[in-house]
């Protein structure tokens, strides 16, 4: 995260001309820059080519065939399209609930100033800090124990291997950045406007809904754009919360492509750029949000 | 407060530029959208809603960590042609595996796949599976012995019931063996005395390959039961016995007699790449499992043999024979037991077996009347062997805590091959590690 916010700078940079001290700079900038493609781009390159090829020749030898033969065989070996499917299921809800929830926190903290509200920002944002894998056994164990009716999870009719267990998960780990970031941002907003909206007779409803709602859009959308980034990489919980193999999301429908005794590491790489693909795809296409948000809130207007 | 009018929040509202991809009607959509996600396997679970329970007839749940693409097809194969309803649920054999203790303790399926020997016993001792001695006393007869030891938990009750092995042995190419005239080694001597001469023909006289952290486990558990016997690897693995034994250090000084003859590097290399070396004739010979045949076809594949691991001492002889067993197993926590011991009785009969080696011939069949007329010689050979072992030890990561071969002995052996003289204190670090978490 850190190395995007230092990006910004260097950019945004005085032309000066191009010293001896420059050419380091940029030698060392490209070098690294180079140093996190290289894990990207050597996958892209092994997936092309059969494994006996790079077996016999190596990862870094000049390409004999090039094909897309283990894209095919991902997408179906791995019965991807299914597990898209599931990734889907739980981050599109996960992310709406946790926005909505955060936004009602934030409101409420930043807005209408709820007693003790600032401790409980702080207990938010050091809920964040506590490392998710601590809570994994004690979680498992509750889930276990919650029943739901057989409609809502079949078939362990449990929270256990259930979406809303998974889901909910999401949400009590992630409310918490999301308030801290939404809550900074409303603190921008002019308390005159919700003043006029009191006066002209708006509800607290309505003063969330219609005033302040519209105007943190901006943080809606880098929140959700990350947010979505972050549920969709989830793995952890996923595998150690549910059972049954076909509600498993995508991330963990990769280790469909691992044989016993064998793993052919090109279909893998494949596989892996496939499932990388959406996130790619979101960033590339929503970069700016990604900037946004990592940085909104860092600052009180 | 009489200076804000009500009319400026609209153009403040409008100024802002909106950059994001949510708007509160699309908000609204994405809820509404999540809200019928949500209803979507809801609705898929309201179908499959079965009448479980009653009299035996209903679904039996079969949790699967045959994940790979041909046992996958096989094994759905034979079910289906089992008459009874099976419901199959697969997971990749990796988080199978990993999850196996919260899989059984939360919401496991009525019959599972899972492996015999310590494994097996591990779960059955802290009382995850049901007892299926009833099930043996009719299909006892159509096993060895040994196989029936192997399906047998701590308890003196059976657990489980064997499908399928694969033995492990030294790989050859039959065409190199009488090109240059070599014969198969009967002793460690024999042994030794082969692989100088390969060396001196040329080849690297022994493959090597423990990139994944388990293939040198192979080489280790042999090493230990020829030159200990059978009875001492177990109770080692079991945790009985002290690492800093003289005996365990003797194993791993008669294997460093033999890494002068291995393919140096082979923390650095996969088992397929070791193996294809024995194919294009590189190496001269090879300890691994039947699995082995996977990486070689037509014409090599018909030259490849294999000869059991060669006697150490005399006592123990080539007894032992490494054959790791898979099979199936019913949970304790088990919804429809008739269905799921009908499902095992099934399993456990020639009929199942046959059908689902047809696919496979890199295993061989467990039950003692299972149709051998389709098998290669290999297989023909394997059943030779198993069939006239003394004893069957499962591999080390089988017959040992996982935690413990996964976290103690995959470092340990990649140490040793890389650094083969600390033997002491090699033994020293595995004990001292070994008592934490034995006693755990």
């Amino acid at each position: 995260m850190s190395g995007d916010r230092d990006t910004q700078p260097v950019g945004r940079r005085n032309r000066r001309p191009v010293g001896p001290w420059r050419v380091v700079i940029r030698v060392f900038l490209w070098a690294m820059a180079l140093g996190w493609l290289v894990p990207l781009l050597l996958p892209l390159y092994a997936s092309l080519r059969p494994y006996a090829e790079t077996a016999a020749e190596g990862y870094f030898s000049l390409p004999k065939t090039l094909n897309f033969d283990y894209y095919v065989q991902a997408w179906q070996g791995g019965n991807l399209p299914r597990h898209f499917l599931n990734t889907l299921l739980v981050a599109v809800p996960a992310v709406v609930l946790t926005l909505f929830f955060a936004s009602f926190v934030a409101f409420l903290i930043s807005r209408r100033r709820l007693p003790g509200g600032r401790l409980l920002l702080i207990l938010f944002t050091a809920g964040n800090l506590l490392p998710q894998q601590v809570v994994l056994t004690p979680l498992y164990l509750m889930y276990t124990k919650i029943p739901l009716p057989w409609w809502m999870s079949w078939p362990s009719e449990l929270v256990y291997d259930s979406y809303w267990g998974i889901i909910a998960i999401h949400v009590a780990f992630q409310t918490g950045f999301c308030v801290f970031v939404l809550s900074n941002y409303m603190d921008t907003i002019p308390r005159e406007l919700i003043e006029a909206a009191t006066v002209d007779g708006a509800g607290v409803w309505r003063q969330y809904w219609q005033v302040v709602l519209p105007l943190v859009r901006p943080a809606l959308g880098a929140l959700g754009t990350l947010e979505f980034a972050w549920i969709y990489n989830d793995f952890l919980w996923a595998v150690v919360l549910m059972s049954t193999g076909d509600k498993l999301p995508v991330t963990s429908a990769l280790n469909n492509l691992r044989s016993v005794y064998f793993t052919d590491y090109n279909l893998l790489a494949a596989g892996s750029i496939l499932v990388a693909l959406p996130t790619l795809i979101v960033f590339f296409v929503l970069q700016r949000q990604f900037v946004a948000g990592l940085t909104l809130g860092a600052n009180k207007g | 407060m009489a200076t804000v009018q009500p009319g400026r929040t609209v153009p403040a509202m409008r100024a802002r530029p909106t950059p994001g991809p949510l708007n509160r009607r699309r908000l609204l959509g994405g809820a509404a959208y999540a809200a019928g996600a949500l209803a979507l396997p809801v609705g898929l679970a309201a179908c499959e809603k079965p009448t479980d329970g009653g009299g035996g007839g209903g679904t039996v749940t079969f949790g699967s960590n045959y994940s790979d693409e041909v046992p996958k097809k096989a094994v759905a194969e034979v079910l289906a042609a089992s008459g009874l309803d099976v419901k199959i649920n697969t997971v990749d054999h990796n988080t199978f595996q990993e999850n196996i203790t919260r899989y059984l303790q939360a919401t496991p399926d009525d019959v599972f796949t899972w492996f015999s020997g310590f494994r097996m016993q591990y779960f059955a001792a802290q009382g995850l599976a049901t007892d299926i001695s009833d099930i043996w006393q009719s299909i006892g007869g159509d096993f060895s012995a040994a196989m029936k030891q192997a399906s047998t938990g701590t308890d003196g009750k059976q657990y489980f019931v064997p499908f399928y092995y694969y033995p492990w042995a030294v790989f050859y190419r039959k065409s190199v063996f009488q090109e240059k005239g070599y014969q198969v080694p009967k002793t460690w001597d024999d042994l030794k005395a082969l692989a100088t001469k390969m060396k001196s023909d040329g080849l690297i006289p022994i493959a090597m390959a423990d990139k994944d952290g388990w293939p040198a486990m192979g080489t280790f558990d042999y090493i230990n039961m020829r030159s200990n016997g059978y009875d001492f690897h177990v109770s080692l693995m079991a945790g009985k016995e002290s690492w800093e034994d003289n005996r365990v250090k003797q194993v791993f000084t008669l294997w460093r007699e033999l890494l002068p003859y291995c393919q140096p590097g082979a923390n650095g290399r996969t088992w397929q790449e070791a193996a294809q070396s024995l194919g294009q004739k590189q190496t001269g010979m090879y300890l691994l499992g039947m699995f082995v045949g996977q990486q070689f076809q037509g014409e090599v594949a018909a030259d490849m043999d294999f000869f059991p691991f060669p006697q150490i001492v005399e006592a123990h002889g080539q007894d032992a024979v490494e054959a790791p067993i898979d099979g199936f197993m019913i949970s304790s926590k088990v919804k429809n037991v008739d269905g799921a011991k009908e499902l095992l009785r099934y399993l456990a009969s020639a009929k199942a077996q046959n059908a689902y080696l047809r696919s496979d011939p890199n295993n061989v069949a467990t039950h003692n009347g299972a149709d051998t007329s389709g098998y290669s010689a290999l297989q023909k050979k394997a059943v030779e062997l198993v069939g006239g072992a003394k004893q069957i030890s499962q591999f080390l990561d089988r017959d040992t805590r996982p935690d413990f071969a996964s976290t103690v002995m995959i470092p340990s052996l990649q140490s040793f091959l890389n650094k083969p003289d600390d033997v002491d204190g090699l033994c020293k670090r595995i004990e001292s590690q070994k008592k934490t978490i034995f006693a755990s």
